[in-house]
């Protein structure tokens, strides 16, 4: 699980363009939106992309993004139970 | 109603958001010659930035330069003139696309139309004035700058904000290649000016004007008149010149600023025009040290009003190396493959 969640840190910086930080910047557990990083309602359409492009993930309904971009820590949970490659 | 550029930046190959140029310029090195990159951080947080490519990062950072910030949402119009709009983010979105239409990052979608950089600008200027961008290839700038005067004219505007921008990516550059458009071979400044061979060298650039209708304490220059000719007879072109001077009361041009860039059979025409249109005019040239570009003639037009600024052309942008002092009147030419013409008369302050 920690190899995944290094993982998916620098799949973040890069999709988000997170020009200055880096994966050790990323509290695993800090919320990604509003606070922690700060993202918004674009970046939460990169992730989107992000799990379906890496991991085989297709989300059906988008309102499950709420709670599975909570933070890295839970992304990471939800991507090694649902993963398809 | 007279037009002033009051203030003016631009970003590209030399030494970005300063004059420097004037006095020191960087020499060109290679056949595609990149931005020289500001510190965007003075300009943008960098969680504005992080989402925009390299054109929309030069534009909102020569936009922001120019425009002071008290006059930003003031301003009537913002009109930018754009080749290849923000093709970096174009070319990603379509590589994308071959590698699979599902799962396609929406930011570069969402910045890769030519007016997203006129767009960024008015919302981060907070702006709802007029605003719109033209995509004329060789004429983008020369068109924007046009519409911009017409607006003055009618009284429309009291300021306005004209861009002319072009970046140049390696695909874009690769395709223009194959049809000769660039030297075959890494150029320096004295190719250029010699001008023996066909093909040019690209350059990038991000130029912005701001217009306005009241000087203030120190502009840059006035601005007489812009016209735009489509495949103009020689008659036609000289009635042009004619007609701006006389409603201007300029009666003679001291210098004419002209994009030579080192292609045989474009330099040629410019030595046409001048023998036309200004024979006796010192002859200024800018593309030798900023390259070559669909929207480069936004820096021939900021050239000339530098020039007239600082009551100085310096002999290394003069065709003869010769310098001259305290110019009055500046006509600015471009011709795009001998079919689209602009021309442009500037006066001292």
């Amino acid at each position: 699980m920690d190899a995944l969640v290094q993982e998916l840190k620098e799949k973040v910086i890069q999709a988000l363009n997170l020009e200055d930080m880096t994966p050790d910047d990323i509290d695993a557990n800090a919320p990604l939106f509003g606070e922690g990083l700060g993202l918004d309602s674009i970046d939460a359409l990169e992730l989107i992309v992000l799990m379906e492009r890496n991991y085989g993930i297709k989300l059906k309904n988008a309102n499950e993004g709420k709670d599975i971009f909570k933070s890295i820590q839970v992304m990471a949970d939800y991507i090694s139970k649902n993963r398809t490659k | 109603m007279s037009v002033y550029i009051d203030k003016a930046a631009q970003i590209s190959i030399q030494q970005p958001l300063s004059n420097e140029w004037f006095t020191n310029p960087l020499s060109p090195a290679g056949r595609l010659c990149k931005f020289v990159r500001p510190d965007f951080k003075q300009y943008l947080s960098p969680a504005v930035s992080r989402r925009m490519g390299t054109a929309l990062k030069c534009t909102l950072s020569s936009a922001l330069a120019c425009v002071p910030e008290e006059k930003r949402s003031l301003l009537d119009g913002i009109l930018t003139g754009t080749g290849l709009g923000s093709i970096e983010n174009t070319e990603n979105f379509l590589l994308a696309m071959l590698e699979g239409e599902d799962g396609l990052s929406p930011s570069n979608f969402m910045q890769s139309t030519h007016n997203t950089l006129g767009s960024q600008v008015a919302i981060a200027f907070n702006c709802h004035g007029y605003n719109i961008t033209y995509a004329h290839r060789g004429t983008s700038f020369d068109s924007a700058l046009m519409n911009a005067v017409i607006k003055f004219r009618l009284n429309e505007f009291k300021s306005a904000l004209v861009n002319g921008v072009d970046e140049m990516t390696e695909k874009y550059f690769q395709l223009f290649d194959q049809i000769g458009y660039w030297k075959d071979r890494d150029v320096t400044i004295e190719d250029v000016r010699k001008a023996t061979s066909p093909g040019t060298f690209a350059g990038e650039n991000s130029v912005s004007l701001l217009l306005t209708d009241q000087p203030s304490d120190q502009p840059l220059c006035e601005l007489c008149d812009t016209q735009l000719l489509y495949r103009p007879s020689d008659q036609r072109l000289k009635a042009c010149v004619e007609k701006m001077s006389l409603e201007h009361n300029v009666s003679r041009i001291d210098a004419v600023v002209i994009g030579n860039n080192g292609d045989k059979e474009n330099d040629e025409e410019y030595r046409r025009l001048v023998q036309l249109l200004a024979p006796d005019a010192t002859q200024i040239i800018y593309k030798h040290l900023f390259g070559e570009s669909f929207t480069m003639s936004g820096i021939g037009v900021y050239v000339g009003a530098t020039c007239l600024k600082e009551k100085s052309v310096p002999s290394h942008i003069t065709i003869d190396n010769k310098a001259l002092e305290n110019p009055q009147t500046i006509l600015v030419l471009n011709h795009f493959k001998q079919l689209d013409y602009s021309i442009t008369l500037l006066k001292s302050c």
